[in-house]
C-alpha cells in the first residue's frame, strides 16, 4: 500500500494493508478456487471452441450421407461411430454445439436486453408501469411456456435460429425481470442512492451508474443459470422437430434421429444426450460457483 | 446588513401514511447567513433530518413538502422545476450524510464518486475532475490521495469514508453544507477530527453549515447559532452560548441537564426527560410539549405558544419559559423533573 509517508492523521485513518482489490477481482480469486466451477468454466470454454471450430472445419461433413455405415459403431476412423444415414456423429456433434451454444447465449442476450431495461425502469420509477410490467409478468409465468413457443414458431415460421432464440426468450424474460425489479427496488432505498440524488445526478445517471452496478453479481448467475434451461429448451423443441430444420444438426434433432433404433444402436442417442447432459451441469456448476464467488457475505 | 443566503419561511412537511396524516415539519422559519454555522438540535423523530431532506426537495415518500418558502438567494426551491432544483443539488446547497458505509457506492471508486458530482453540473471535464478529486482528498486531509482515490469504499476506514463524503460535498465549491448527524456513526476521535475538518472547512472557503444532530456536545464546539426542533416545531433558537447558559424553553433546559458533564459534582445523577416525544398522527393539544413539561401551567393544555423574543437575538415558545421557572418555581433546586414537578400541575387533571 501507498500510504507510506505517515502523517499524524494517519495514524488513525490507516486500514491494515490490502492490495487494491476490487469486487470483482476478489469475486474472481474465488471462482478459481472453486475447482467444480473451474473445470466447467473450463469445459464450456472448450466446447464455445469447438462450436467456433465447427463453422469452418469438422473431421467430416455434417450433412453427407454415407460417409460411414449407417448404424455403424465407434470406430478409428469415427469415434464416435455414424447415424441411420451413414452421416459421422462427431462432426455433427461440434455442429450441434454450435447450435446449442448459439441458441443458449443468444437467448440471454435478448433475456438480458429486455429483462434489465423493463427490472430497472418498473423497479426504479414504480407507479403505473410497473404495475403493468408486474401484471404481464404473472400472465406469461401463468401460460406453459412450450405452448408460447410453439404457438410463436407456427406464427413466425419454422427452421431459423433468429426464430427460435426469440421464441425462447419469450418464455424466459420474466425471470430476469422479475430479478432486476427486486434488485432495484431494494437498491433505490440505499443511502447512497439518496446521497446521488443530493449531489444532482439524474435518474438516467442513478439507474445506469449506481443501482445497475449494484445488481449485476445476481444478473451475471442468473444469466448463467438461464443458459442451460434455453437450451434444453432448443433441444426438446427439435426432438420434438419444431426446433432446428435439418439438416442442420442440434443435439435434440441428433437424439430424436436415434430414438428408433436405441434398442440396436444407442450410441446415436448416446452420444448427444451426453454432451447435452454434461453441459447443462456444467453450466449449472458454474452458476453456483459465481454465486458463491459474488456473495459479498462469503468473503474469505 | 447582507442578505441571508437561505431563508426558510413556515415550512410544512407531511407524511400521508396508512395510519394517519404525520406532521414532520410544522411552520419552520430561519435565516442563514453566508459563512454561518447553524445547528438543529433535537431528539429522533422531531423533524431535524426532514426538514434538511425538505430543503433539497428529497423527502422520501409518502412524505411531500406541503407548505413554505425555501429561498435560496431569492428563488424559492418549493417552486422550481425538477430539472432547476437538481442543478441547485449538489452544486449550491451540498448535502452529507450519516452513515458514510452506506452512502457511498460500495462497487465504484471513491475518486470516481467524487469525480461524478463534477460531472453532473458540467463544472470540469473528466481530466480536470479527476485531478480535483485528488485536491479535495487533500483538502479534507485523506493522506495519500493520490493512491486513495482508486480505493473502494470498504478500503478506507470509517473516518476516510467520512472525509470522503464530505469531498463529495465540496467538490463543487457550494455555498450551503447541510450535515445530517455527519459523526454518529464513527468513533469519538474520529468524530473530533471531522468537527475539527468541517470548522476549518467552513473557515477557509466560508461555506455555510447547517449541521443536523441530536447532539450538544457537537453544535458547542462548531456552531454559533441553534436551533432546538421539538415535535416538528422550533422551540427555541439563538446564540449557541447564550442558550447554553440562559435556556429559556423548558426543553433546552431539560436536553442540557440530560448532558453528561465533565465538571459537575460526581454525585449528580443525570437527568432524563420523563416520558416519550408525542405521536405526531395525534399530536396533544396546546404546547407540544406540555406532557411531558416540568413546569407547565394550565395555559399549556390549551394554548400553543408561538416563538417569542426573550433575551436580544433569542426566541422561544414557551408561556412559562425558565426564567419564570427559575424565580416562581424553584427550578433550581428542581430534583424531580417529573411532569407537572415544577409547577404543581399534576398528571391526570389535566390530561384525562
Amino acid at each position: 500500500m501507498a500510504t507510506a509517508s505517515a502523517t499524524p492523521a494517519d495514524r488513525f485513518d490507516a486500514v491494515p494493508a490490502r492490495a487494491q482489490v476490487s469486487l470483482w477481482s476478489d469475486a474472481w480469486r474465488r471462482l478459481r478456487r472453486n475447482r467444480l466451477a473451474a473445470v466447467s468454466a473450463f469445459y464450456l470454454a472448450f466446447v464455445f471452441a469447438v462450436a467456433i471450430i465447427s463453422l469452418v472445419w469438422t473431421p467430416y461433413s455434417t450433412s453427407h450421407l454415407g460417409v460411414v455405415t449407417p448404424y455403424g459403431g465407434p470406430s478409428g476412423a469415427h469415434p464416435l461411430g455414424g447415424d441411420q444415414y451413414g452421416r459421422d456423429i462427431l462432426s455433427r456433434l461440434m455442429e450441434g454445439a454450435r447450435t446449442s451454444m448459439t441458441v443458449g447465449v443468444g437467448t440471454q442476450i435478448v433475456v438480458l436486453a429486455v429483462g434489465i431495461t423493463v427490472g430497472l425502469l418498473a423497479g426504479y420509477f414504480r407507479g403505473w408501469f410497473d404495475t403493468v410490467v408486474t401484471l404481464v409478468i404473472n400472465i406469461f409465468y401463468g401460460i406453459p411456456d412450450l405452448l408460447v413457443a410453439l404457438i410463436l414458431v407456427f406464427l413466425i415460421g419454422q427452421g431459423s435460429l433468429g426464430t427460435i432464440i426469440f421464441a425462447i426468450a419469450v418464455t424466459r424474460w420474466m425471470d430476469m425481470a422479475r430479478l432486476v425489479r427486486g434488485q432495484t427496488l431494494s437498491i433505490r432505498e440505499r443511502e447512497f442512492v439518496e446521497a446521488a440524488k443530493a449531489s444532482g445526478a439524474k435518474p438516467r445517471k442513478i439507474i445506469f451508474g449506481h443501482i445497475l452496478p449494484n445488481a449485476l453479481g445476481p444478473i451475471i448467475v442468473q444469466a448463467t443459470i438461464g443458459v442451460p434451461s434455453a437450451i434444453l429448451f432448443e433441444a426438446f423443441m427439435s426432438f420434438l422437430g419444431l426446433g432446428i430444420q435439418p439438416p442442420t444438426a442440434s443435439w435434440g434433432s441428433m437424439a430424436a434421429d436415434g430414438v428408433n433404433a436405441i434398442r440396436i444402436s444407442p450410441h446415436i442417442v448416446l452420444a448427444p444426450s451426453l454432451a447435452l447432459m454434461i453441459t447443462l451441469m456444467a453450466f449449472n456448476f458454474l452458476g453456483d460457483g459465481l454465486r458463491d464467488a459474488l456473495d459479498p457475505r462469503q468473503r474469505r | 446588513m447582507t442578505e441571508p443566503i437561505l431563508r426558510v419561511r413556515d415550512l410544512e412537511t407531511k407524511f400521508f401514511t396508512d395510519d394517519g396524516v404525520v406532521q414532520a415539519v410544522d411552520g419552520v422559519s430561519f435565516d442563514l447567513m453566508p459563512g454561518e454555522t447553524l445547528g438543529i438540535v433535537g431528539e429522533s423523530g422531531c423533524g431535524k433530518s426532514m426538514t434538511a431532506l425538505s430543503l433539497l426537495r428529497l423527502v422520501p415518500e409518502p412524505g411531500r413538502v406541503t407548505g413554505g418558502e425555501v429561498l435560496f438567494k431569492g428563488n424559492d426551491i418549493l417552486q422550481m422545476t425538477a430539472d432547476e432544483v437538481r442543478d441547485l443539488r449538489g452544486k449550491d446547497l451540498a448535502m452529507i450524510f450519516q452513515d458514510p458505509q452506506s452512502s457511498l457506492n460500495p462497487v465504484l471508486r471513491t475518486g470516481f464518486q467524487i469525480q461524478e458530482a463534477m460531472l453532473a453540473h458540467h463544472t470540469a471535464d473528466r481530466k480536470s475532475s479527476a485531478r480535483k478529486a485528488v485536491d479535495l482528498l487533500k483538502q479534507v486531509r485523506i493522506p495519500a490521495a493520490e493512491s486513495r482515490v482508486k480505493d473502494y469504499p470498504h478500503q478506507l476506514s470509517g473516518g476516510m469514508r467520512q472525509r470522503a463524503m464530505i469531498a463529495m460535498g465540496l467538490a463543487n465549491s457550494p455555498s450551503v453544507l447541510i450535515a445530517d448527524e455527519p459523526t454518529t456513526a464513527l468513533d469519538v476521535t474520529v468524530q473530533a477530527q471531522i468537527l475539527e475538518l468541517i470548522r476549518d472547512l467552513n473557515q477557509e472557503l466560508n461555506t455555510a453549515v447547517i449541521m443536523i444532530t441530536h447532539n450538544l456536545g457537537v453544535v458547542a464546539g462548531l456552531c454559533t447559532r441553534i436551533i432546538v426542533m421539538y415535535a416538528g416545531r422550533i422551540v427555541e433558537e439563538g446564540p449557541t452560548k447564550q442558550i447554553f447558559k440562559n435556556p429559556q424553553h423548558p426543553y433546552t433546559w431539560s436536553l442540557l441537564r440530560s448532558l453528561p458533564r465533565v465538571d459537575a459534582d460526581r454525585r449528580e445523577r443525570l437527568r432524563s426527560i420523563e416520558g416519550l416525544p408525542p405521536d405526531l398522527i395525534h399530536p396533544p393539544s396546546g404546547c407540544r410539549f406540555h406532557p411531558r413539561c416540568p413546569f407547565r401551567v394550565e395555559r399549556c393544555y390549551r394554548e400553543d405558544p408561538a416563538l417569542a423574543q426573550v433575551a436580544p437575538d433569542q426566541r422561544a415558545a414557551c408561556w412559562v419559559t425558565m426564567d419564570r421557572a427559575y424565580k416562581e418555581m424553584n427550578a433550581g433546586e428542581l430534583v424531580d423533573v417529573r411532569p407537572g414537578a415544577g409547577s404543581g400541575v399534576n398528571p391526570g387533571v389535566l390530561d384525562g
